[in-house]
């Protein structure tokens, strides 16, 4: 079985980049691969220059953060951070100075005694990466680290990992399957699917101009509608009309929920009537499901504190042409 | 109603496995020398008599075995037993790392290999040990004592151990690997400490075990190696006397103590 398949990735030092894709779709091998808990049928590994595809886990210059923490359960909290330290064979107080350093760096000062089972998750989850920093790897692996947290312990955290990786300057690889940490912690964004990478690009390039369909499902909320070019020209299902450069007969028109909108704006843009079918208030905005005649669901998203959309009630919507993104690709 | 019967079956049920026991206990105590199953008074006689007070010589008491003859079989049984469960605890904890931890081809066939000792009837073990010897020309000792029960007491261990490593994960010793250790290192400091309740569960195990084993002993003990198990036997074909209760109940204690310092260590690791 074919895990990865031509996968290619390279970093820069002191970059954060995500792998992100659905489970099952190598994300993790990938991380084994570099970390050295899975070997290469093809291929090599290369860290700082130096191939490190032969040598075991143990020598390689790189930590993880595991999923589960793997803390170890009969140590305390000094002697998990200081393990690499204690095995590299550094004398106590170098490893008593390391280790409240980063203790202060995750935000556990003072914590050294303590046993891991009476920690919380998120004191667990920085013991974590207090460990997997102590010993200066060159490279930080996460796999999926904050998956166990609640969403508010996340989002700190997310800030929080950024900013250590800002301070300390060295690279993140990081894998998680929730696109919106993803989206906001990194530098680049590698789109896995089926052992493939999909797309390797920054979180903006990514979300706005998707190279295959596959990216632009999974990250965000996206309309697809088939479109048909012709001299220049892409044209809708229903007769609209607007103007690619895209050299193919057929493609597939990206439409953000959120480039929809109630305002009819200037200049060339493409206009979507039907009946609401669904709509939900999330805060800031009403998430509209819009049935239309020629392109059956449409999803927008509406700033709220206009007057509130009705179930059954007709509705137009407009999407300004200019920024419009044609996607190479027939969805099926 | 229902319940109630259901509280009797229970109570029954419970007074059908502990009686036997009790009454062993019971009856170690019974100063009637001619018939053990009639009350005649409390006495410490008997196991004045397993420790070596002279009483009072008379009809039912002249053909007692020695003391003598008996610390020399607890002592055998005693070497026995440690030197079995050491040995079984190494190989089986051995065994079973490899198999949990090492991929292999037919692993999964070891793994049964590993249990069918366990359930393989002790005399069939017991006549196969003995043709073995003889064929290789091995001279009954207890030498042969400690090689016969360690081939069955290695999956007692192998099973204990085995159910821990099944319960460590292995990302506690990918971590310790991924921080540097050597997979000697990552032995003795994760995976080591993580089965150690195990193994010391199996150790005891196996140590129980040896101490009780008859059927298997008695075909490879030979002449002049008599454990404890073997001495009562003999003892009981010459008629069922009131010490042999007192031996009983003391070897119980022993098992409840070794079992109960058992529970009490795992225990306490595990929190």
């Amino acid at each position: 079985m074919t895990a990865l398949d031509g996968v290619s990735l390279k970093l820069a030092s002191a970059e954060f980049v995500t792998l992100l894709g659905p489970s099952g779709c190598g994300k993790t091998t990938l991380l084994r691969c570099i970390s050295g808990f899975e070997t290469l049928d093809a291929g090599d590994v290369l860290i700082d220059g130096a191939a490190v595809t032969q040598m075991p886990a143990h020598r390689r210059p790189v930590n993880t953060v595991f999923q589960r923490y793997a803390l170890f359960n009969h140590m305390s909290v000094a002697r998990n951070v200081g393990y690499a330290l204690e095995i590299a064979g550094n004398d106590k107080a170098t490893i008593r100075t390391r280790v409240s350093e980063m203790l202060e760096l995750v935000g556990l000062e003072g914590m050294e005694k303590r046993s891991v089972s009476q920690l919380s998750g998120g004191q667990q989850q920085r013991v974590a990466l207090a460990r997997a920093l102590a010993g200066k790897p060159k490279l930080l692996l996460l796999d999926e680290p904050l998956s166990a947290l609640d969403k508010n312990l996340r989002q700190k955290m997310q800030q929080e990992l950024k900013a250590i990786q800002r301070e300390l300057g060295i690279g993140f690889v990081f894998v998680t399957h929730d696109q919106e940490e993803a989206l906001t912690m990194s530098d680049r964004i590698a789109v896995l699917a089926h052992g493939r990478i999909q797309q390797i690009d920054v979180p903006s390039v990514l979300y706005e101009s998707p190279a295959n369909l596959f990216t632009a499902d999974f990250l965000g909320e996206s309309n697809l509608l088939p479109v048909a070019i012709d001299g220049g020209q892409a044209s809708l299902a229903d007769g609209q009309s607007f103007a690619t450069t895209c050299a193919s007969r057929q493609a597939t028109l990206l439409l953000r929920p959120e480039a929809l909108g109630l305002a009819k704006p200037e200049g060339p843009k493409l206009s979507f009537s039907g009946r609401i079918a669904e709509t939900y208030y999330s805060g800031k905005d009403h998430q509209i499901t819009l049935e239309t005649a020629a392109f059956g669901t449409v999803r927008a998203l509406i700033r709220s504190g206009a007057t509130a959309p009705e179930v059954g009630a007709d509705l137009t919507l407009h999407a300004p042409a200019s920024g419009l993104h044609l996607i190479d690709e027939v969805a099926e | 109603m229902l319940r109630r019967l259901l509280s009797l079956y229970g109570l029954l049920f419970f007074v059908f496995i502990y009686a036997p026991i009790l009454l062993v206990v019971a009856y170690s105590f019974n100063a009637n020398t001619l018939n053990m199953m009639v009350w005649s008074g409390f006495t410490f006689d008997w196991y004045r008599q397993i420790f070596g007070y002279e009483t009072a010589i008379t009809d039912s008491t002249s053909y007692v075995d020695s003391s003598a003859q008996l610390y020399a079989a607890i002592r055998t049984s005693l070497t026995v037993a440690l030197s079995t469960s050491v040995f079984a605890s190494v190989f089986g904890t051995a065994l079973a790392l490899a198999v949990a931890r090492f991929r292999f081809r037919l692993a999964g066939f070891y793994r049964t290999l590993m249990m069918v000792p366990m359930i393989m009837p002790d005399i069939v073990l017991g006549i196969a040990l003995l043709i073995f010897f003889i064929t290789i020309g091995m001279n009954l000792s207890i030498m042969t004592i400690i090689i016969g029960q360690s081939t069955f007491l290695i999956s007692y261990v192998f099973v204990t151990v085995s159910a821990r490593l099944a319960d460590l994960d292995t990302s506690f010793e990918e971590a310790s690997a991924d921080l540097g250790a050597t997979p000697m290192q990552t032995f003795r400091k994760v995976t080591l400490p993580g089965i150690a309740p195990g193994i010391l569960g199996g150790w005891l195990l196996a140590f129980i075990i040896s101490m009780d084993d008859l059927v298997i002993t008695y075909f490879v003990a030979g002449t002049g190696n008599t454990t404890l198990p073997i001495h009562i036997w003999g003892m009981l074909r010459r008629g069922i006397k009131p010490e042999i209760n007192a031996i009983a109940t003391l070897m119980l204690l022993f098992t409840i103590v070794i079992a109960g310092v058992g529970l009490y260590l795992r225990s306490r690791r595990t929190k």
